[in-house]
């Protein structure tokens, strides 16, 4: 492996000395005076009507200070897209691990025993795990209320089907009948989950009306909104801070459990801390990835032209919406893929389930619509017999193309990927025949939202950036020092960031969409920008020169042309603290979406056109045991367009990890369900992650150009387009050596069991 | 009931009382006050909670306090010479191999004991050394080339 050279200069994240001494916090490390520990009572059935709960043994028990039901919080449901939650269970729980009573006590140990004195008194209800089956007719309501809920009036939905998108171009029916080939497949995904390595917690504290969170989320200020909406008090009256995040992968997005531990601390009139177990991390959370059931169907020429794609898929949504009701149209636009298809129809729906609800993963819907996609596009190249390379060439989409909503693509550079990425790996050489080599391109969204931040110059010419941006690992927000300094012609190193408290930074959409550079990125520049212009008045006045004659260079004011006539940024900062202090502030709209023509689809969710779309293609080289099915991936190439990459290390490290992720999807990352929807493997032990002696070499490379449509200077979406593909190129791989495998994770079993075939 | 015991914690002498059912890493988390040593599972499946108990690493996590007295451990906080970064510390910055920072206490442990074993690892010897720790950010390229960057340095 190349090591990277260890030079003085190099960019070293702030937060890393913290991290690499063990004296960084996290929100499970936090103590505070008189604190007690919570732990839930989860439902104890799939599906069933609460008739009793009886909470006095519990709260007889020495050492307990709250106990607290549905009954004791306001009678609110939420939910972004559809209202369909309450904090606790409402009559009816709808998987197992829904939230029924939460207890406070002086000990974990003491919570542990209280929550199992509760008595809960249920009538088993029909639980539904397939999703298939949730949307057969006259398949029993998961709500039965669902009419009534309110919530985004965009969200097509009808019983248990929770949202409904399609799209529509073109004369499909007529594309089929007229192609030489039409191939049509069915590919299952199961459910998989986030598993940051930090499982989740959350302290709680009131001073008087005002409470402070400290919390292992991605999104502190949807938190916020939360904690203010279920609890009936103003967003200024709750502040959420976030202490170093261990990780969240989508997993911590959304307003989780914030709320109940709040309404615990102020029963007890004491702070409140809940520390999550790893099984309470599968299986209580509203963020699993969802399982899909993909039935894809292509018309194609002997060219290797595709003419027509007609798909359905079903996607499983759990028990509640959460954020998921957006998904149908991204997983359509997934299923057609970076490729020219002039006629379309797809149909995307998202099925209620007893199951634990569904959201925001990494990527969502990418990887295992991409993964069937991908792998039906080999079925379709083997079909016409043309090399599945050869065939992604003739239909990968270049600039001018139109996708099937009718968007015009400008400045990407798919076939570049693809063609970058199948040179890397050595495409088509020779292999011995327990190996093969599979290749799959990807594309995703860069999602344009609101964003803020400011920045300061203090009188010694140090800066600080407050931003309302979130770090989860990714050095996103470690990283903004480097767009500040690149503005002001300063040093990265010369600015500290104050970040993840909400009373602290303006709003921000936090650690989601791989949204934070190409937003609060913008935000940054703009506040810089503020600041640049507030040392350029007033070196105007010391250097008496024009404004458009000076440049900010290595720390100095400097007339253009004439480098040795200049000031100081110190000495215009300590200027400025005597006086007019150098405060800069950035917002502004966020970029609008491209235009797209949607004439006869349903759902209109946001992602119907793709903002500055990423572009990715993965080859991979795989060895399959051809006794067990074990699968080993032996080497990966990896060729992404992600606009311009402003931190190389930073960027590689997101396409490393999320390379070794979709392996972990591809190979062994998927929960087991029982029959009525409970999760049988929900530990680490059961439910498989890549290891360091999994992982092969990952190699990395970058192409395409700026995007003006994009972020900072041209920057697009990073951490999330690096898993889609990778599921898809090992499936191709294993392929080739033993038969396609439609089933994900393609574990050795359903390896074996395709080679037998 | 409580047995008193002498935790010895980066070279400090900890008198402490402990009921027999505690695991090193909560006692040296909460009475011991040092919690770099993370629990992600306390399954012995993470490694993010991994000490070295006179030497050897250990899943802190499963391992109980009572069974480490009077023996030498060693956690992330031990690991920096004053305010000197250990060279596998300034090498995970440096090689991209710290991203969000829950797995690493656990994984600078486990390539500490490597390298005091094996001052000059292969690059698949590093992969099995680490095996017992997961990483969900890094996909494992940083921290081998950190422990690769580490271990020339040393020598």
């Amino acid at each position: 492996m190349a090591v990277v050279e260890d030079t003085r200069e190099q960019f070293i994240r702030q937060d890393g000395k913290d991290k690499v001494t063990g004296l960084g916090r996290y929100t499970a490390d936090l103590a505070r005076t008189g604190m007690l520990q919570a732990r839930f009572r989860y439902s104890d059935h799939a599906h069933a009507r609460v008739l009793r709960i009886d909470t006095s043994a519990a709260k007889a028990l020495p050492g307990v200070f709250a106990v607290l039901t549905q009954d004791d919080v306001p009678d609110v449901r939420y939910g972004g897209f559809v209202e369909d939650r309450t904090l606790f269970a409402k009559d009816v729980v709808r998987f197992e691990g829904e939230v029924v009573a939460a207890v406070a006590a002086l000990t974990q140990e003491i919570a542990d025993r209280a929550v199992e004195l509760i008595e809960v008194e249920y009538e088993p209800l029909p639980a539904i795990a397939d999703p298939e089956q949730a949307l057969a007719p006259g398949a029993p309501l998961i709500h039965e209320g669902w009419a009534g809920y309110g919530g985004n009036e965009d969200v097509v939905r009808e019983g248990n089907d929770c949202s409904h998108s399609s799209i529509r171009k073109g004369d499909v029916d007529a594309a089929l009948a007229s192609a030489d080939e039409v191939v049509k497949e069915r590919y299952v995904a199961d459910m998989s989950h986030a598993v940051p390595i930090e499982p989740r917690a959350i302290v709680a504290e009131w001073q008087g009306d005002k409470v402070t969170v400290w919390t292992s989320t991605q999104v502190p200020f949807i938190a916020r909104s939360g904690v203010a909406t279920t609890l009936q008090m103003p967003e200024a009256d709750v502040r959420v801070v976030v202490p170093h995040l261990g990780g969240g992968f989508g997993g911590k997005c959304e307003f989780h459990f914030e709320a109940h531990v709040a309404a615990l601390a102020r029963a007890a009139r004491r702070p409140v801390r809940l520390v999550f177990t790893r099984r309470e991390e599968f299986v209580a959370p509203d963020h699993r990835r969802e399982g899909q059931v993909l039935e894809l169907e292509t018309g194609v020429m002997k060219d290797g032209t595709i003419v027509a794609r007609r798909a359905r898929l079903v996607l499983d949504n759990g028990a509640y919406a959460a954020d998921a009701p957006f998904f149908p149209q991204l997983a359509a636009m997934m299923a057609v893929g970076p490729y020219r298809v002039p006629h379309v129809s797809v149909d995307a729906h998202l099925a209620y389930t007893n199951t634990t609800p569904s959201g925001s993963v990494r990527a969502p819907t990418a990887p295992q619509s991409c993964w069937g996609l991908e792998l039906h596009m080999d079925a379709v190249a083997e079909r016409i017999g043309l090399d599945p390379v050869e065939f992604r060439r003739r239909n990968i989409v270049h600039p001018g193309d139109e996708t099937a909503t009718k968007q015009v693509l400008e400045t990407i550079a798919a076939a570049e990927s693809l063609e970058r990425a199948v040179e890397m790996i050595g495409y088509g050489r020779e292999l011995p025949p327990d190996e093969a080599i599979g290749v799959a391109c990807g594309w995703w969204p860069t999602f344009a939202l609101p964003s803020g931040a400011h920045v300061k110059l203090h009188g010694d010419g140090s800066g600080t950036i407050v931003t309302g941006a979130q770090e989860c690992g990714t050095g996103s927000v470690m990283a903004l020092p480097l767009l500040a300094a690149e503005v002001l012609g300063m040093r990265p190193q010369q600015f500290t960031v104050v970040y993840q408290d909400t009373d602290a930074g303006p709003w921000d959409a936090g650690a989601s969409g791989s949204q934070t550079t190409t937003n609060n990125g913008r935000a940054v520049v703009e506040a810089a920008i503020d600041v640049r212009n507030q040392l350029l008045e007033l070196a105007e006045e010391v250097l008496e020169a024009a404004r458009a004659d000076l440049e900010l260079v290595d720390g100095r004011v400097r007339v253009k042309g004439s480098p040795s006539t200049g000031v100081d940024i110190t000495e215009l900062a300590e200027k400025a603290a005597g006086d007019k202090l150098l405060l800069g502030r950035g917002s502004g709209s966020p970029p609008a979406s491209p235009d797209c023509d949607i004439s006869g689809c349903t759902g209109r969710l946001g992602s119907e056109s793709f903002l500055a779309p990423t572009f990715m293609t993965h080859a991979v080289r795989c060895k399959v045991d051809r006794a067990t099915g074990v699968v080993r991936v032996l080497e990966v190439a990896a060729a992404h367009d992600s606009g311009r990459v402003l931190n190389p290390v930073g960027a590689n490290g997101q396409v490393e990890g999320g390379v070794a992720m979709g392996i972990g999807m591809a190979l062994s990352e998927g929960s087991q369900l029982s029959d009525d929807g409970r999760q049988l493997n929900p530990y680490l032990l059961d439910y498989k992650l890549q290891t360091a002696a999994d992982v092969p070499e990952i190699r990395v490379e970058w192409v395409g150009e700026p995007d003006p449509t994009a972020g900072p200077n041209g920057a697009k979406a990073v951490a999330e387009p690096p898993c889609v593909p990778t599921p898809g190129a090992v499936g191709n791989a294993i392929a080739k050596v033993a038969g396609r495998v439609r089933c994900l994770p393609m574990t050795p079993m359903r390896v074996w069991e395709a080679m037998q075939r | 009931m409580r047995y008193d015991a002498v935790l010895n914690v980066n070279g400090t002498d900890f008198p402490v009382e402990i009921e027999p059912h505690r695991s090193l890493l909560s006692v040296v988390r909460t009475e011991l006050g040092m919690p770099g040593s993370k629990e992600g599972c306390d399954d012995s499946e993470c490694g993010a909670c991994m000490m070295l108990l006179d030497g050897r690493p250990v899943n802190s996590c499963s391992y109980l306090a009572l069974q480490a007295d009077g023996r030498k451990i060693v956690t992330v906080e031990g690991l920096a010479d004053g305010g000197e970064l250990h060279p596998l510390q300034r090498q995970f910055l440096a090689q991209g191999g710290v991203q969000c920072g829950f797995c690493t206490p656990g994984m600078l442990i486990s390539a500490k004991a490597l390298l005091d074993q094996n001052p000059a690892p292969s690059e698949d010897e590093i992969r099995i050394a680490l095996s017992g720790n997961l990483c969900r950010c890094t996909g494992y390229q940083g921290i081998v080339r950190a422990v690769q960057a580490a271990a020339a340095e040393i020598a």
